[in-house]
C-alpha cells in the first residue's frame, strides 16, 4: 500500500510547488520577451552601421573569410579564384563560399540577420534583397568606403547602383547622393539558347518571331520542344519569366514612385505578356515543364529536347561541357549545334538584371570586416576583374566587360556585354521576399493550368499592392 | 509484507531508509528529482519556454528581422487567420490531404501486416524490408520521387510509357500533385501502420481462433470477429499518430511540389514557413502554429475519449 497516496488528491504544499513553477515559469518567459521590443534589442537606425572609408589594420594571423551564396558553378568558381589569387596577396588568408540550395538562400542569410549573428562575412545578395538588409541594418553602409577606394568612374553606372544602391535606382541611372551598400560580384541576365542546326545560323529578332520559329521547329522535329524556361514556383523562376515577357511587351511591374502595382502590372501591356506567355509560349514547351528551374532547362537543352531555350548566362557554361551534352564530343562540336543571342525585342528592349554583389555582415567581427572591406578593394581592380573573366565569372567594371579576357572566355559573354544597356530589375524593397513568391506562385498558376492567366495577373497587383500598403505585415 | 499493516497510509507517507553506503539527506524523493532534473530542463528551455514565447508573441505584431520595438495587437493576428480565405484554402487542401493519406495507410499497413501475419516463414525479413521506408529522411525521400516522377525524365512514366500509356504530369498539375504527396507519404508511412497492426495482431490469443476453427467459423467471420475488434483500438491510435504528423506535413511539399502549382499543395505548416519566413511577420506566424497546435489538441483530446468510450464499451 505504499502508493496508495498517489492515487487520493494532491497534497496543498504539492500543488502550491506546481503552481509557484507555472508562475515562475510565465514570468521567465515574460521577462526573456520584455522590454517592449520582443527581443530585438534597441531600436537602431534603420539603415545599419557604416563602414569605415579606409581599410582598418589587418590580421597577420590565419583568418577564414566566409561568403555565403547558392549552389551554381559560379559559387566553386569564385572559391577557386579567391583561393589562387587572393592569397598572393594575402597569403594568411583562406576563402570559403558556403553555399545552399538556391530555394533556401534568402531563408539561409536573413535567418541569420534575424539572430544578430552571422556565420558568413560577406553575404552574397541578390539585388532585390539589398532593402530588406539595410532596412534591417543587416549590412554594413559602404558609402565612404566606396568614395575613398574604388573607381566608379570604370563601372556602367546602374550595374553599380543595381548591386549596391539603396534607395534603388531609377532603370538605366545612379543616383550619387544615395548610399551604396554593396559592390558587384557577378553580373548576370538571360540568353536566348537555339539550336543553329533547327533554326538556322540567324537568331529571331522580335520576339513574335521567336515564338514563330519554335512553334516551326517543334513542328518539323517530333520529340523537340519549341521552347525551355524558367517556370517553377521556387526562387524567382516564374516570375523573372514573367516580368521578361512582361518588358518586352511595354509593360512595368509597378510605378515605384508612389509604390504602386495595382492598375501598372496588369495594363494592357501586362495582360498581353500573359496572354502571349501563358497561351502562345506555354504550349511550345514539354510537357510536364511546369516546374522547370534551371537545371531543368539545361537539361533539356544539353539532351537536345529544345529548339531554343532561356537561361542566365552564369548558369549556361555546363552547356558547353561534353560530358553533359549529347550534341557534341567536344566544346567546337557543341557550338556548331547551340547558338547564344540577346533576347529578342519586341514593344520594347529589356531583358532581366540577374547577379548579385557582395555586402559585409554588420555582425562579422571587426578583424573579419576589414578583411572583407580588403577583399572588395582587390576585388575591383581592372587586372582581378579581367582574370575573374578568365575564370568564368561575370566582372562589372566597362573595361574588363569590353576586354579579350572576357569576351573570349565563353560564348555567351558578349551576349551579356550587348545587353548591359538594356537591363531592368524588380523592386528592391524590404518586402520583395513577399511579392517575388506572390508573382511566383500566380505565375506559376496560370502556367499549370491552375488558375486563368488574367485572373492570375489582378491577383498578382492586387495582392502585392495588400503587402506594400501594410509595409510586408498580414498574410 | 508490508501491504498487511494495519496503518497502510501512514506507512506509505513515511520515506524509506536511503540504501547502505548513500548518504541520509539523499532520499529517494531527491534522488528521483536528480534524475529527472536533466530531462525536464531540456524540457523546459527547448519546448516549454518557446511555447510560451511563441504565444506571448503571437499578440504582438514582432518582426524578428525589423528593428522595431513589438506592439499588443490583442487578439488581431488570430482574427487576421481565422478571417483569412487563404489560410482556409491552406486548410481544406491540409485536410484532403490528411484523410487521402491516413486512410491509405491505414487500409494498406493493415493490410500488409495481415498478410505478414499469417506467415510462418520469412516474417522477419519481410517485416525488416517493409520498414526501410520508414527509416528514410523525408527530404531523401521527396528527393528521389521527384526525380521519378518528372514527367520526362522520369521512371514513373517511362514504365507508363513502355506499357502503351501517356504521360502524367504528376507535380505539376492541381489534381495530380496531391495525389503524388498522398502516395509518396503513403509509401513512407504504411510501414508504420503495418508494425502497430502488425504487434496488435501477433498479440491476438491463438486460443480464440482454435475455438472459432471448432466451431467451424468461416475466415471473414474470424477476421470481422476475432482479428478486427482485437487490434481496432491500437490501429486507432496508430492513425492518431499518422494523423498529427500528416497534419503538420512540411518536407515532402517543400521538396516535391514547393506547394503548386500555384498554391494548391500548400498545407498549412507550408504557409505558417512562408508567412515566418518570406515576410518575418514573427506575431503572426506565431499566432498560426499556437493555432495549429489547438486544433490538433482539440481534435486529439475528442478522437481519445472516442477511444476510451470504445475501451470501456
Amino acid at each position: 500500500m505504499r502508493y496508495l497516496q498517489r492515487a487520493g488528491h494532491r497534497s496543498l504544499p504539492g500543488r502550491r510547488a506546481r503552481l509557484a513553477t507555472a508562475a515562475i515559469l510565465a514570468v521567465t518567459a515574460l521577462a526573456a520577451c520584455g522590454g517592449g521590443d520582443g527581443g530585438g534589442g534597441e531600436a537602431e537606425a534603420a539603415d545599419g552601421p557604416k563602414a569605415p572609408a579606409t581599410i582598418p589594420e589587418l590580421t597577420d594571423d590565419p583568418l577564414t573569410l566566409s561568403f555565403i551564396w547558392f549552389e551554381w558553378p559560379p559559387a566553386q568558381a569564385l572559391e577557386d579564384f579567391a583561393n589562387a589569387e587572393y592569397t598572393k596577396e594575402r597569403p594568411n588568408v583562406t576563402i570559403e563560399v558556403n553555399t545552399v540550395p538556391n530555394a533556401n538562400w534568402h531563408d539561409a542569410m536573413f535567418t541569420q540577420f534575424a539572430a544578430r549573428q552571422t556565420d558568413f562575412d560577406i553575404p552574397i545578395l541578390d539585388s532585390q534583397h539589398i532593402g530588406e538588409a539595410v532596412t534591417n541594418g543587416n549590412i554594413l553602409d559602404l558609402t565612404d568606403f566606396v568614395d575613398e577606394n574604388i573607381d566608379v568612374d570604370a563601372y556602367d553606372p546602374y550595374l553599380l547602383a543595381a548591386y549596391g544602391q539603396y534607395p534603388q535606382a531609377e532603370t538605366g541611372q545612379r543616383d550619387e547622393d544615395a548610399s551604396l551598400y554593396g559592390l558587384p560580384l557577378l553580373g548576370d541576365t538571360w540568353t536566348m539558347i537555339y539550336r543553329k542546326d533547327l533554326i538556322g545560323d540567324e537568331p529571331p529578332e522580335t520576339w513574335d518571331e521567336m515564338i514563330d520559329a519554335a512553334q516551326k521547329c517543334q513542328d518539323e522535329n517530333p520529340g523537340v520542344s519549341g521552347l525551355a524556361f524558367h517556370q517553377a514556383n521556387g526562387s524567382d523562376a516564374a516570375a523573372v519569366t514573367y516580368n521578361t515577357v512582361n518588358g518586352v511587351y511595354g509593360g512595368n511591374l509597378w510605378n515605384s514612385e508612389d509604390k504602386s502595382i495595382e492598375g501598372v502590372i496588369n495594363d494592357e501591356a501586362g495582360q498581353k505578356a500573359m496572354d502571349v506567355l501563358v497561351n502562345e509560349m506555354k504550349p511550345l514547351t514539354a510537357k510536364g515543364s511546369g516546374n522547370w528551374f534551371i537545371d531543368e532547362v539545361n537539361a533539356a537543352v544539353a539532351q537536345g529536347k529544345a529548339c531554343i531555350a532561356f537561361q542566365w548566362i552564369a548558369a549556361a557554361g555546363g552547356l558547353l561541357d561534353p560530358a553533359q551534352s549529347t550534341l557534341g564530343t567536344t566544346e567546337d562540336e557543341i557550338l556548331d549545334t547551340l547558338g547564344f543571342a540577346t533576347l529578342p525585342t519586341q514593344d520594347a528592349d529589356v531583358v532581366p538584371l540577374g547577379g548579385m554583389g557582395m555586402h559585409i555582415s554588420a555582425y562579422a567581427p571587426a578583424e573579419r570586416q576589414a578583411e572583407a572591406l580588403n577583399f572588395m578593394k582587390w576585388f575591383e581592380q581592372e587586372d582581378i576583374q579581367k582574370k575573374w573573366a578568365a575564370a568564368g565569372g561575370v566582372p562589372a567594371r566597362t573595361d574588363a566587360l569590353e576586354s579579350p579576357e572576357f569576351l573570349e572566355a565563353g560564348p555567351f559573354n558578349q551576349v551579356y556585354a550587348d545587353s548591359v544597356s538594356r537591363m531592368r530589375d524588380m523592386w528592391n524593397v524590404p518586402e520583395y521576399a513577399q511579392l517575388i513568391d506572390i508573382e511566383n506562385t500566380n505565375v506559376n498558376a496560370a502556367l499549370n493550368g491552375a488558375k486563368d492567366p488574367e485572373e492570375a495577373l489582378d491577383d498578382i497587383a492586387e495582392q502585392q499592392q495588400q503587402v506594400l500598403d501594410s509595409s510586408g505585415g498580414g498574410l | 509484507m508490508t501491504t498487511t499493516t494495519d496503518h497502510p497510509v501512514q506507512e506509505a507517507s513515511a520515506a524509506p531508509p536511503p540504501a547502505p553506503g548513500r548518504s541520509p539527506r539523499l532520499t529517494d524523493r531527491r534522488l528521483a528529482l536528480v534524475f529527472i532534473s536533466p530531462a525536464m530542463l531540456l524540457l523546459l528551455t527547448m519546448s516549454v519556454f518557446p511555447l510560451l514565447w511563441a504565444l506571448y508573441l503571437s499578440f504582438t505584431d514582432y518582426s524578428a528581422t525589423r528593428d522595431a520595438p513589438a506592439d499588443f495587437v490583442g487578439l488581431g493576428n488570430y482574427t487576421t487567420i481565422l478571417t483569412s480565405p487563404e489560410v482556409w484554402q491552406r486548410a481544406l487542401t491540409t485536410l484532403v490531404y490528411v484523410t487521402g493519406a491516413v486512410a491509405l495507410q491505414t487500409v494498406l499497413g493493415f493490410g500488409i501486416a495481415y498478410l505478414i501475419s499469417r506467415r510462418a516463414r520469412g516474417r522477419g525479413v519481410l517485416t525488416t524490408l517493409f520498414l526501410v521506408p520508414m527509416m528514410l529522411s523525408p527530404v531523401v525521400v521527396g528527393l528521389f520521387w521527384k526525380f521519378m516522377l518528372d514527367a520526362q525524365f522520369g521512371v514513373i512514366n517511362s514504365m507508363l510509357g513502355s506499357l502503351g500509356l501517356g504521360q502524367v504530369e504528376w507535380l505539376t498539375r492541381q489534381r495530380t500533385a496531391l495525389l503524388s504527396l498522398i502516395v509518396v507519404d503513403t509509401w513512407q508511412w504504411t510501414p508504420f501502420i503495418m508494425l502497430i497492426a502488425l504487434a496488435g495482431l501477433t498479440a491476438v490469443p491463438a486460443y480464440l481462433y482454435e475455438a472459432a476453427s471448432i466451431d467451424r467459423a468461416s475466415e471473414w467471420f474470424r477476421f470481422r470477429h476475432i482479428t478486427l475488434p482485437l487490434v481496432w483500438p491500437l490501429l486507432l491510435i496508430a492513425v492518431m499518430f499518422r494523423a498529427i504528423e500528416a497534419f503538420r506535413l512540411f518536407d515532402l511539399v517543400y521538396i516535391l511540389t514547393s506547394g503548386g502549382p500555384g498554391v494548391s499543395t500548400e498545407t498549412l505548416s507550408f504557409h505558417v514557413y512562408k508567412v515566418a519566413f518570406l515576410g518575418f511577420n514573427t506575431g503572426l506566424a506565431s499566432a498560426y502554429g499556437i493555432l495549429m497546435v489547438l486544433v490538433v489538441i482539440v481534435l486529439a483530446q475528442i478522437y481519445l475519449r472516442y477511444l476510451n468510450k470504445l475501451k470501456e464499451g
